[in-house]
């Protein structure tokens, strides 16, 4: 019986979880909800450019990324013939993968997609794992053996090395005053959102998800008008996809970031029955919130040059951020009390 | 300084050496000199007036002889210093160590006519492919393109630039999305410094000069306007001011306005045009789509005037096509006062956005004095500080009684070219609204024979992308003898290599976009596509015969 019960409860468990990582909040709810963060961008930009923007693929062109996406899916693959194929064809779904596993940390319905209550320091873990998948993208690059590629690759390198950085410092001060480098608690401890008690912090982590996104200014590593596509140049079919659906899911990585660093995370003015579900909603609105920001300055902005960018990290971004990070220590004893009254 | 006092200080000059000279027109000289002595003749012209710049070299066939026609503008005339060579023997000196812009027209005229010019830095091929046989000119009269018609190889042209082991060769082209014609361009490139580059032109070969000498005058109208979709006004124009030079025709006052209005729409949506391009080469996709949304306003208009958005058809010789109802002079004037305010805004822009400055100031830098020397026109030449405006310099359809500031910038960048071309666009809308309100009235057009009198001209207008000339021999019929175009971009293109030197990678797109290149004008003048010779023209039924042959074999 005992034994019988223990399997049956197992069982149970086992299900929950692979109901949260395949269905909700996970795998397939976040392909969906990457997906309509694609339209969200591109109307958006079409928006802010008067132009119509995807129209008529389903209500106001919804459904237009899934049907892009299965076009892509039905196209011919073609692989290089001196490209190195076994890093050519796998470094986008593993870019792909690596971005997707990273957002499963984030506590999306209040608790992260595999519901126990988040580890001391995945914060440190997801920053790894962009990382990696940063490099990956680059590898995807490097592997091409395609000029434009090359380049590309290259000033991928460039610029997310420099830039990981300040993001990498700029991270650490909500984990400062939470006290915690878990996700989870990180968004829980913001009885004010973060976002106005250390807007210093907030500002140049903007700028440098900017950077980290590829979005303008600082859209070098695929700069139509210089080197084609970048990295991408040689992707096609299949793979394309795979490579477009990895920068889709980057934006989101980001938004979601700062909407878990700097936004409260889940939390919202208002939460009643079931708490999930509103846990959910604010989440994706503050998220949607952050994308909307983002593409507004995309819009707004030339690109820049890449030993622009270079100069900019390390004379600018940097010194700001070592900065900004002492600023946010050094005023800890004022945040402290500030933060206990409004508890 | 007068046509006549010039013919006399020059007389003075070379006299023995001058065989025969002629003042036709106003503003134009031809003078024709002794075998040698061109360089000498040009030589005093650059004492002489300091700001001359070559516009092209013409070459003509006159069965046993070649005859070159260097046309120069010196500030009060164009002048035309022209030397004849025998055929069996085409060799002359280069006048490159004197003009070094003038190395391309060289290239051109040695590619077409086959004239060796002694000390030429680097003469080869300018528009026809490097397998293209060695002996054979297709501008010169006694060649016949049927029988003789050569198969061309298609092969990959090899590294022009040699290579160091510090520096890689990145092509930029044919196809490229910085590009919008066919053209490429070989950077040397030391990390993401560009080092040189190597244009190749002649992508998109039409052979419409070799072509203009089988049509008649009234359908080169045509023909001309298809050298370039963008700035077709201007060359229409063009064409048709040679034809009325040559037959004496008067044109009437109303039209020469509507050609105006006309030409100045056009340009204003050259010039849009290649602001939003500007745009997006720097990666401002925003700027872009508001700049060719504006654009669009100005391509109605065109379409409410003409019948057509982009190609016209308005020019014709001995007037224009069509006149304009007061009701569109109206609206053409309400529409281009709200481009007035938005083009201010675009204006505040390209001044004050920081990333515009910071990709386009003290990039592509183009000196004054190397402007003048390799001869560059239009907007590129007026960002480095050199007055070039044929409108204001040599007046021609209704430019004389407008009033309108010639705009120069002396900062010599890609940010100086690109105001230029902004402060025109309010010029042009200025010239528009007080054409439109001071039109006379009167017949738009006068019937002209088809047959033109024996004689020669040039003529040249102010396209967007600066001075465009046309030189037009007639022998008395209905045809033409030679029809020479010389469009703005083969001036400018040349300056590139100035420019672009010491730039980086990421520069190039903005360097290439300040420059407004377009090759299909460019191109034009090369031998009709070989296909279309004689031995190649199949009919559909021809290549279904063929087919079928094929699949019983």
């Amino acid at each position: 019986m005992i034994l019988k019960l223990g399997w049956e409860v197992e069982v149970s468990i086992n299900t929950l979880l692979l109901f949260r990582i395949l269905i909700f909040p996970g795998f397939l709810f976040l392909l969906l909800f990457v997906m309509f963060c694609d339209w969200f961008e591109r109307k958006i930009m079409a928006k802010m450019q008067n132009r119509m923007g995807p129209s008529y693929t389903g209500p106001f062109g919804i459904l237009q990324p899934i049907a892009d996406y299965i076009k892509l899916l039905t196209k011919e693959d073609i692989i290089p013939e001196h490209a190195g194929s076994f890093l050519f064809s796998f470094s986008p779904i593993l870019s792909f993968s690596l971005f997707m596993f990273s957002i499963f940390f984030f506590p999306i319905d209040g608790v992260n997609v595999f519901s126990h209550e988040g580890f001391e320091g995945d914060l440190l873990l997801i920053l790894a794992l962009v990382t990696l998948a940063h490099f990956m993208l680059f590898i995807s690059g490097w592997a091409s053996s395609n000029p434009y590629s090359g380049i590309g690759s290259v000033r991928i390198l460039i610029q997310f090395i420099g830039y990981d950085m300040p993001l990498l410092i700029l991270s650490a001060a909500p984990a400062f005053i939470a006290g915690s480098l878990s996700l989870e608690k990180i968004a829980s401890k913001q009885p004010i959102y973060y976002v106005f008690l250390i807007p210093w912090i907030f500002i140049p982590f903007l700028l440098t998800l900017q950077a980290e996104l590829e979005e303008d200014p600082f859209d070098i590593p695929h700069a139509e008008t210089e080197i084609v596509a970048g990295y991408g140049t040689e992707f096609s079919g299949r793979k394309f996809a795979f490579v477009r659906l990895s920068k889709d899911l980057q934006l989101v990585f980001g938004a979601m970031l700062a909407v878990n660093l700097f936004l409260g995370g889940p939390y919202g003015p208002v939460i009643s029955d079931p708490p999930s579900l509103w846990f959910t909603l604010w989440f994706l609105l503050k998220t949607l919130f952050v994308i909307f920001i983002i593409e507004f300055i995309e819009a707004v902005c030339a690109r820049l040059r890449i030993d622009h960018v270079i100069r900019a990290n390390w004379r600018l971004m940097i010194p700001i951020s070592i900065l900004s990070l002492a600023l946010t220590v050094l005023s800890i004893p004022l945040i402290k009390p500030l933060m206990e009254v409004i508890q | 300084m007068s046509e006549k006092n010039f013919m006399a200080a020059f007389l003075e000059w070379l006299g023995d050496a001058v065989l025969d000279f002629k003042v036709p027109h106003p503003r134009r000289v031809f003078i024709l000199v002794k075998y040698g002595y061109h360089k000498d003749a040009i030589s005093w012209l650059l004492k002489k007036f300091p700001l001359t710049i070559i516009s092209t070299i013409t070459g003509v066939d006159l069965s046993d002889m070649i005859e070159l026609n260097y046309h120069l503008w010196c500030g009060v005339a164009e002048v035309t210093v022209r030397t004849r060579l025998p055929k069996t023997k085409p060799i002359i000196e280069s006048i490159t160590d004197l003009i070094p812009g003038a190395a391309l027209y060289e290239r051109e005229v040695f590619d077409l006519f086959g004239v060796v010019f002694l000390g030429h830095p680097d003469l080869k091929r300018l528009l026809l492919p490097e397998s293209w046989p060695q002996d054979q000119y297709p501008l010169r009269k006694d060649w016949r393109m049927n029988n003789q018609a050569p198969i061309l190889e298609v092969k990959p042209i090899e590294a022009e630039l040699s290579r160091d082991k510090s520096t890689v060769n990145v092509v930029l082209g044919p196809q490229h999305p910085a590009l919008h014609e066919p053209e490429r361009f070989l950077f040397k490139v030391d990390g993401e410094i560009v080092v040189d580059v190597e244009p190749r032109l002649g992508y998109a070969h039409r052979g419409i000069e070799k072509a203009a000498e089988r049509l008649m005058f009234f359908q080169n109208v045509h023909l001309v306007e298809r050298v370039c979709g963008i700035c077709n006004v201007a060359h229409t124009t063009c064409f048709c001011q040679a034809v009325e030079l040559l037959g004496d025709i008067d044109v009437p006052p109303r039209a020469k306005y509507l050609r105006v209005i006309i030409h100045e729409l056009n340009r204003i949506h050259s010039h849009l045009l290649l602001l939003g391009v500007a745009g997006l080469e720097i990666g401002f996709e925003t700027l872009f789509q508001y700049i060719w949304r504006d654009r669009e306003i100005i391509l109605d208009l065109m379409e409410k005037a003409t019948g057509n958005r982009v190609m016209a058809e308005f020019s014709t010789i001995g007037g224009v096509r069509r006149d304009l109802t007061s009701t569109l002079a109206d609206e053409i004037e309400r529409k281009l006062n709200s481009i007035k305010k938005r083009i201010k805004f675009y204006r505040k822009v390209f001044k004050n956005d920081p990333i515009i400055n910071l990709r386009t100031r003290g990039v592509g830098v183009l000196k004054e004095s190397d402007a003048l020397k390799l001869s560059v026109v239009g907007p590129v030449a007026r960002g480095s500080n050199v007055k070039v405006d044929v409108r204001k310099h040599d007046p021609y359809a209704a430019y004389d009684e407008i009033p309108f500031e010639e705009i120069t910038y002396d900062d010599c960048d890609s940010w100086a070219r690109f105001m230029v071309r902004l402060d025109e666009l309010e010029e042009s809308i200025d010239i528009i609204t007080y054409a439109v309100n001071h039109l006379p009235s009167g017949p738009y057009r006068v019937r002209v024979p088809r047959k033109i009198p024996e004689g020669e001209s040039v003529s040249r207008v102010e396209a967007p992308r600066g001075e465009l000339i046309h030189y037009v021999k007639s022998n008395g019929t209905a045809y033409p003898e030679r029809v020479k175009i010389r469009s703005p971009t083969l001036g400018n293109i040349i300056s590139m290599k100035a420019m672009i030197k010491g730039c980086y990678i990421a520069d190039i797109p903005t360097v290439m976009a300040s420059l407004d290149p377009c090759f299909s004008c460019t191109d034009r003048m090369v031998f009709v596509d070989v296909r279309s010779g004689d031995r190649w023209v199949w009919s559909i039924n021809d290549i279904k015969a063929r087919m079928g042959s094929g699949s019983e074999h």
